[in-house]
């Protein structure tokens, strides 16, 4: 899955540039592309899809491949700050639970970012992903 | 008591006839320019750039210290301008000129020109209007077609005619009232929740908006189409074409990029299109409608969320449902009212209108816009 993942990271890469689909509405929708550093569970790229339904923001990490369903997701617009969890496991088998907190940078603009840490029980890093 | 020369009266006069531009820009104009910086600049024209949105005088002028930079100064668009009677040639390279205007906010070497005034003469060139006609003194009836079905467009035998000079330019929900110029800039930030019941975050990017002057507005600076209450807030109308036989309604706009929205009166629902359509949802939505009497009703869903729905910028998501109702009580007036459905951005529905003014014996005017020309 890793392979298939980084795999189309790789296309992505060498496809013509093509601006990212305008988004004027809730600014955690869509899909995003980006890193957890150091994650040697689920390796340091990462992909996010989120949703916002009126009342709450859902998502995925790494669609397809690991299909991590986000939980408790919150923005506070106060600073555009953002909690995301996710469960998971870990190589031999054991849960674990990602927490992610960050700020949206470039709020004006359809390439947004998130960057802030992400964390488990066990591992922590730099965490940064951009809207596609 | 000392006589004043007529030359001397000549350029007072001049110089009192000079008026502000008024708020009919392509774009906010305090995005790109800060009223707090008034500035004046004499110099020599080497460029006059008529295009769309905006026509550009470039002119080199001389800094104190005398050295010669070459200035850009942007005025309005040459649609503005020709009804003010001013041509391509009016200006021309190697004419001097006075500006009065406002500096750029990023300080670069362009000005908002406020006016222009030919140093050799003190002849004022700039003059522009942005009044509604005149009402006239009886209210002429609403014209009909032969079943006594309002008519939305230009009456019988080839009239020409648009709706135009919308009483409101930026949507606020009714019984309020906030400060806001034309293009939907608070006077005072802190009315912001007092304009809709927004949503804290919806509420939140309103304020960041809002704070940048609205300079991020994709219609000005990508050209995404007006969709929504905002198609009856632009300054070059709205036009409704009646396809009475296929039963649909065609709503062009003066502005944009010359598309158009479609209001569909032959019955159907929203069954079926929105369905089969989710990924591809549209910028003017999908409109259902039907006649309540005087009054057509128009249901409409499946927005994107690539474009801001009206002046100002009050976001929107994809859940955004519109009631549209459209009346005309009289030949020369356009009544809009709308109620605004959206549960991903607003805490309740919410309603909104304005009327619009028939302009007479007139085609719609086409402003096209131009990508990279903000």
């Amino acid at each position: 899955m890793r392979v298939l993942l980084l795999a189309a990271l790789a296309l992505t890469s060498v496809l013509p540039g093509r601006p990212a689909l305008a988004q004027e509405g809730h600014p955690l929708k869509g899909s995003w592309l980006g890193t957890w550093s150091g994650n040697k569970t689920h390796g340091n790229d990462v992909v996010i899809v989120m949703n916002w339904d009126g009342t709450s923001i859902t998502g995925v990490i790494n669609p397809g491949t690991d299909n991590l369903a986000i939980k408790n997701a919150s923005l506070n617009p106060d600073g555009w700050l953002v909690h995301l969890e996710a469960d998971a496991k870990d190589k031999s088998g054991n849960p674990i639970t990602y927490v992610i907190d960050g700020k949206i940078e470039n709020l004006p603009l359809a390439n947004r970012s998130i960057v802030g840490t992400w964390k488990t029980a066990r591992e922590s890093g730099p965490f940064t992903i951009s809207r596609q | 008591m000392r006589v004043p020369s007529w030359r001397a009266l000549a350029a007072a006069l001049a110089s009192t006839l000079v008026l502000a531009t008024p708020a009919v820009a392509h774009h906010e104009v305090l995005a790109k320019f800060d009223d707090t910086k008034p500035l004046t600049l004499t110099g020599v024209v080497t460029l006059v750039d008529w295009r769309n949105p905006h026509v550009h005088v470039f002119m080199n002028v001389r800094d104190p210290r005398g050295e010669t930079a070459n200035w850009a100064v942007e005025l309005e668009s040459p649609i503005e301008l020709r009804r003010s009677g001013w041509s391509a040639d009016t200006v021309k390279p190697g004419d001097r000129l006075a500006i009065e205007g406002l500096a750029a906010r990023d300080g670069s070497r362009q000005a908002w020109g406020r006016t222009v005034t030919l140093a050799a003469t003190g002849r004022r060139v700039l003059f522009t209007r942005n009044t509604a006609p005149a009402a006239p003194l009886h209210p002429r009836p609403t014209p009909r077609w032969p079943d006594g079905q309002p008519r939305l467009g230009p009456s019988a035998g080839g009239a020409q005619g648009y709706w135009a000079y919308p009483s409101a330019t930026a949507l606020v929900e009714n019984s309020v009232s906030v400060a806001m110029d034309a293009y939907g800039l608070l006077r005072h930030i802190a009315d912001a929740p007092r304009v809709a019941p927004l949503q804290p975050w919806a509420q939140a990017l309103y304020i960041e908006r809002q704070r940048r002057f609205l300079k991020d507005d994709p219609m000005f600076l990508h050209c995404k189409p007006p969709g929504g209450p905002r198609q009856f807030q632009q300054p070059y109308g709205v036009q409704f074409v009646e396809d009475r036989e296929r039963r649909r309604i065609f709503v062009l706009i003066g502005s944009g990029n010359n598309n158009y929205r479609l209001i569909y009166t032959d019955g159907r629902g929203h069954a079926g299109q929105i369905g089969g359509d989710d990924d591809n949802p549209l910028y003017y939505g999908r409109s259902v409608a039907r006649w309540e009497g005087e009054t057509l009703v128009a249901d409409t869903r499946g927005f994107n969320e690539d474009f801001w729905f009206t002046n100002g910028g009050l976001p929107h998501t994809e859940q955004l449902r519109l009631i549209e109702r459209f009346s005309r009580p009289d030949f020369d007036t356009l009544k809009y009212e709308v109620t605004i459905e959206d549960p991903g951005a607003y805490t309740r529905p919410w309603s909104s209108g304005w009327t619009l003014r028939w302009v007479a014996d007139e085609d719609m005017p086409r402003h096209v816009c131009q990508d990279n020309r903000p």
